[in-house]
């Protein structure tokens, strides 16, 4: 024993020991070899839906993670330019033609926008009428007055509660007339407009998703302002993406965190957007019956697979009490909800347990 | 000829020991250092600047040409918007970040700042914070 050191540098014993060397750090390092198979990547852009998207995917190259991201890109701006009420774009009809035409003439668009109303009005069914878009009339009125408060804080004003009622009469969803053959569309009501900001970002990260999904994707998370939607598990280790809210509270500070793969998850809030009038907070997303913005939560996270639905089905449970909304959500397959309350309160549906991840 | 020599199985454990040995030193240098984490900001979608928050040092600053938008790096390792000539203030109601995943954006100046952990993936970090 005592002349081992020596011994294992003789002569054949050198190739043995190499050898021996070799075989044993191959079985110590196989062990760890499906871990660098894929590598994170993660892409950012900001022109998009007037809101900021992050990418977060799992590729085995970088090239496969930038195709994704340019499809990504590529198919939100389809549906933002196809989606946008306020502005124009080169030879494109878009829901701000539909508007300005309004009461004038059908328009010819594209079959992306006519599905996206069909599939609106699908969900202003299972919503009791509660969600609606052709809300227009009402929230224009908000987003002016918010847009002057913002540029001008100290003149910000309220709306007057009769403009809201006079406009609310030209709300009638009966009033879109969608002609599928011919794909145009028309509003017979000259005083209404489209709105689709509750549902339209929801509804093109969801056609984007399922087209990454019949690309063959296998690891990617989409956030479009707060949309997020999961293909797939973090492929490094196959564990769940893991998502946190904020605390409305104290924006500093995560109040739950959930885990989540090949499904969506769509936070309303009224932090995100919104101005101050008189030290009080006015946010976006308003109470059909009321007219005003909504005040039963801070916050409401719902947890469903279609990212369009889910989109437009969290701004109807912000609007509407939480027993409703509870029983809503236990009848509706395959959803969980999570609600935040003024004093920072959480209720959530049995299901959402098990997303939610306790640390 | 034995198969397998004493001496080779001396050589095997030592190997084992030695890797066992290095893994453990390796994890404990790496959990040591968990200071890993960065802000980096975006222009429109470019990375222009990446912000080592461990410095444990409190300063202002602006990136060349956003000279409009002031950021700020705190000792504890947080940043935040302070200043920015956009109407909404969006940016800088974000608050202060510290978590990766965490992000702010300020969409009329077209910057995005957001909180990423350098070290290899933690698979308890969160992806993104909403």
């Amino acid at each position: 024993m005592g002349n081992l050191p020596l011994a294992l540098f003789r002569g054949d014993n050198i190739k043995r020991v190499i050898a021996i060397l070799l075989v044993t750090v191959f079985f110590l390092t196989s062990c760890d070899n499906n871990e660098s198979e894929y590598k994170r990547y993660d892409a950012q852009f900001l022109e998009v839906f007037d809101t900021a998207s992050t990418i977060i995917g799992y590729t085995k190259t970088k090239e496969e993670f930038e195709k994704i991201s340019q499809t990504v890109y590529d198919e939100l701006k389809t549906y933002h330019q196809l989606f946008d009420i306020y502005n124009d774009y080169d030879g494109i009809n878009n829901l701000k033609t539909i508007n300005d035409n309004a009461g004038k003439s059908p328009v010819k668009v594209d079959k992306k926008i006519i599905e996206m109303l069909k599939f609106a009005t699908e969900l202003t069914e299972k919503t009791n009428g509660e969600f609606n878009v052709a809300f227009g009339s009402v929230l224009q009125i908000w987003h002016q007055y918010r847009e002057h408060g913002t540029d001008f804080p100290e003149d910000a004003k309220l709306p007057n509660k009769q403009e809201l009622e006079e406009a609310n009469l030209h709300t009638d969803i009966s009033k879109i007339i969608i002609d599928e053959e011919n794909s145009t569309v028309f509003l017979q009501d000259s005083l209404m407009s489209l709105d689709v900001g509750g549902i339209a970002k929801g509804y093109a990260v969801e056609k984007t998703a399922q087209l990454l999904e019949k690309e063959g994707t296998e690891s990617i998370l989409l956030n479009i302002g707060g949309n997020v939607r999961a293909i797939g598990n973090r492929a490094n280790d196959n564990t769940p993406w893991r998502i946190g809210l904020d605390n409305p509270l104290d924006k500093t500070q995560i109040i739950k965190t959930l885990s989540i793969s090949n499904t969506s998850m769509v936070t309303s809030g009224d932090y995100q957007r919104y101005y101050t009038v008189d030290g009080k907070n006015y946010h976006h997303i308003i109470d059909k019956d009321t007219l005003f913005p909504s005040e039963y939560y801070r916050a409401v996270t719902l947890v469903y697979r279609d990212s369009g639905m889910a989109d437009g089905l969290t701004t109807y449970l912000y609007n509407i009490p939480f027993e409703q909304g509870k029983a809503f959500v236990e009848n509706l397959e395959g959803a969980e909800a999570l609600w935040i309350f003024d004093d920072g309160s959480i209720e959530y549906t049995e299901g959402m347990k098990k997303i939610i991840i306790d640390s | 000829m034995k198969i397998v020599k004493k001496n080779d199985v001396i050589i095997i454990i030592v190997t084992i020991v030695t890797a066992v040995l290095g893994f453990l030193m390796y994890n404990l240098v790496n959990s040591k250092n968990t200071d890993t984490k960065v802000a980096v900001i975006y222009y429109r979608n470019d990375e222009i600047k990446r912000i080592n928050l461990n410095e444990g040092k409190e300063y202002e600053f602006s990136i060349d040409g956003h000279e409009n938008v002031v950021f700020k790096v705190y000792e504890d390792g947080a940043i935040s918007f302070i200043e920015s000539d956009c109407p909404d203030k969006v940016c800088i109601n974000s608050g202060k970040l510290s978590m990766t995943g965490q992000s702010a954006a300020c969409l009329p100046n077209m910057l995005f700042l957001k909180i990423v952990d350098e070290a290899e993936q933690n698979s308890d970090n969160h992806d993104i914070i909403v």
